[in-house]
């Protein structure tokens, strides 16, 4: 009698992995999903500062702060339980999530937050990769090893949301009767569009969303446009 | 301007593959993604593989203070995506031979067909070599988009051991015989020509080392095999994983089933006959096996199709089975079993 085509064991085997793959998924949208929650409403403070003089950016940044804090403690448990697995197995699944949050971390960071005591925050402050990692307590662009750390792709996808959002901040700041701001927002932009057309870039997301940094560049431009026409920026940022 | 109008007016644009092409359209690697560009005149801008273009000249970019952040992070990201199309490009290379092993081979093959399979093996082997060093720890993963060529492989390696030996290779042993072709390939890019280590056939493939499974375990002994390797010299390896498995196995049911189909034709046999198992009931296990297994999560909907031609396949040999019974030896050599009909009593979709 020929043996059997399939050998019985692998069934249970192949089930078995099937099985812990899925209840690996799971695990992982459980925590996913509260880091968006907590992502969700940093967001949400941040979105006054469009309504707040920089007057009082201390107490609107450290309510950021602890909107901040809540996202790091997450953080570390994906860190921790992503770890266990193949990062670029599941990745993807958090992806999004975790760009929305270093996003919140650069524009608090840029608005004067993020301070310590050797470097005291000031507005305009790009925080680099590293900076961020250190923020997050994670590893960057890691390359060495296998395990959860944040990529050059989510650095730059977030610090182009920062792009859009401080676009919109400059406009809002001619409004708040802060010049002065919407000036360092413009060079900043502008700098970082110099930035962006450096990179190669390929018919990925990347690239999309690069091209809406054109925008922002446009959009800060007519403000200083507008601003100059009457004679409104401040004199020692003339250019 | 009279008369001009009743001729239509030439076309301005050069059509394309016609006069002065600087080389002819290569379509013998079946490559369906070969396209190159053509400037307005129809010239191929080919690059030849070479080295990746100057970048094109951009408007001077006046130097700021994140300039050399934004080099650095092209640098990187230009290292990953040459990676990223080197390995596609072997990727392509190792599907073709695949699928050309899977055309060849049959049940005792004539040696110099087999002397073929095996130098195609040689040349995968070869081939994986290659990319090994580039799908290192993290790396293996992150690239695996590019790696849709160990699907075929699985496909391949996985019917010629079932014609070999009528049973379905395990896992373990797809891997550690992938493992086993990448470090052959390795050594033989070292020595010219080695007689000494013969090929590993496609149907004899050797026993895992050890029942080790994918994921978490081997992410734990890379370090330790680096170290391993260094100390010996080892050459990288590389192999399927656990995904690669079951994609190549869906694909071998379709081979099975056009293996089925063609080998009834000729001999007037269900294939398998006389070891008293035949292939409609190896279809049938093998069906039933996949639709016994859970679905695999984050992949579902290309589970599903799968699944479901895997299912057209068994439906068709289950065909031919019935109809060899039912005809018997009534039916002459050479007959070819209508599958367009309908099953007996079949209202399908």
């Amino acid at each position: 009698m020929a043996p059997p085509m399939i050998d019985p064991a692998l069934f249970d085997q192949l089930k078995d992995n099937i099985e812990k793959d899925s209840s690996i998924r799971k695990d992982l949208e459980q925590i996913i999903e509260e880091l968006n929650q907590n992502v969700s409403y940093t967001q949400g403070v941040l979105t006054k500062i469009h309504s707040t003089p920089r007057s009082k950016y201390p107490a609107l940044l450290s309510q950021v702060e602890s909107g901040i804090k809540k996202e790091l403690e997450t953080t570390t448990r994906l860190a921790q339980f992503a770890s266990q697995y193949p990062y670029y197995k599941y990745n993807y699944k958090w992806g999004r999530t975790l760009q929305d949050a270093i996003a919140t971390v650069l524009l608090h960071a840029w608005l004067g937050g993020m301070g310590s005591d050797s470097k005291p925050g000031e507005v305009g402050r790009l925080l680099t990769l590293e900076e961020v990692g250190h923020v997050f307590e994670v590893p960057v662009n890691l390359k060495d090893r296998d395990a959860f750390h944040i990529t050059i792709e989510e650095y730059l996808l977030a610090l182009i949301s920062v792009v859009e959002d401080l676009s919109r901040l400059a406009m809002n700041s001619v409004t708040l009767g802060d010049t002065e701001l919407a000036v360092q927002i413009s060079g900043f932009i502008k700098d970082l569009h110099g930035g962006f057309q450096m990179l190669n870039l390929k018919n990925d997301i990347l690239r999309k969303r690069v091209d809406s940094v054109k925008y922002a560049v446009k959009k800060v431009e007519d403000v200083v446009y507008d601003l100059s026409l009457r004679n409104l920026i401040p004199a020692k940022d003339a250019q | 301007m009279e008369g001009k109008m009743d001729e239509a007016p030439a076309p301005k644009r050069a059509k394309i593959g016609s006069e002065n092409p600087s080389k002819p359209i290569d379509n013998s690697t079946g490559n369906t993604m070969s396209g190159f560009k053509r400037d307005r005149h129809g010239n191929e801008k080919r690059f030849n593989n070479g080295p990746r273009p100057a970048p094109k000249p951009k408007v001077a970019v006046v130097r700021n203070a994140y300039t050399p952040m934004f080099e650095q992070l092209r640098d990187e990201l230009d290292a990953h995506h040459d990676r990223r199309d080197r390995l596609g490009k072997v990727s392509r290379d190792i599907t073709g031979l695949s699928k050309k092993i899977v055309r060849t081979i049959s049940p005792d093959l004539p040696p110099q067909i087999q002397a073929e399979v095996d130098s195609r093996l040689a040349e995968i082997s070869k081939l994986l070599a290659t990319m090994a060093p580039d799908v290192q720890g993290i790396n293996r993963y992150r690239y695996s988009r590019s790696l849709m060529c160990l699907e075929e492989l699985a496909e391949a390696l996985t019917f010629a051991h079932y014609l070999k030996t009528q049973t379905l290779l395990k896992p373990d042993e797809l891997s550690a015989f992938v493992e086993e072709l990448t470090r052959k390939g390795a050594v033989s890019e070292d020595r010219d020509k080695d007689k000494d280590e013969p090929m590993p056939d496609a149907g004899n493939t050797p026993a895992p080392a050890s029942g080790e499974q994918e994921t978490t375990d081997n992410d734990n002994k890379l370090a330790e095999k680096e170290e391993q390797r260094q100390s010996k010299l080892e050459p990288l390896t590389m192999s399927t994983t656990e995904d690669d498995y079951f994609y190549g196995v869906f694909d071998l049911s379709g081979e099975m089933m056009r293996f089925a189909t063609t080998s009834t034709a000729l001999t007037g046999e269900m294939a398998g006959a006389e070891d008293e198992r035949t292939i409609v009931e190896d279809m049938h296990e093998l069906g039933s096996f996949f639709e016994m297994l859970p679905m695999k999560a984050g992949d579902r909907k290309q589970w599903e199709k799968k699944l479901d031609v895997m299912r057209q396949s068994v439906r068709k040999v289950e065909r031919l089975g019935y109809d060899r019974m039912i005809r018997g030896s009534e039916r002459p050599q050479g007959w070819v079993p209508d599958l367009t009909a309908d099953q007996p009593g079949d209202d399908e979709e």
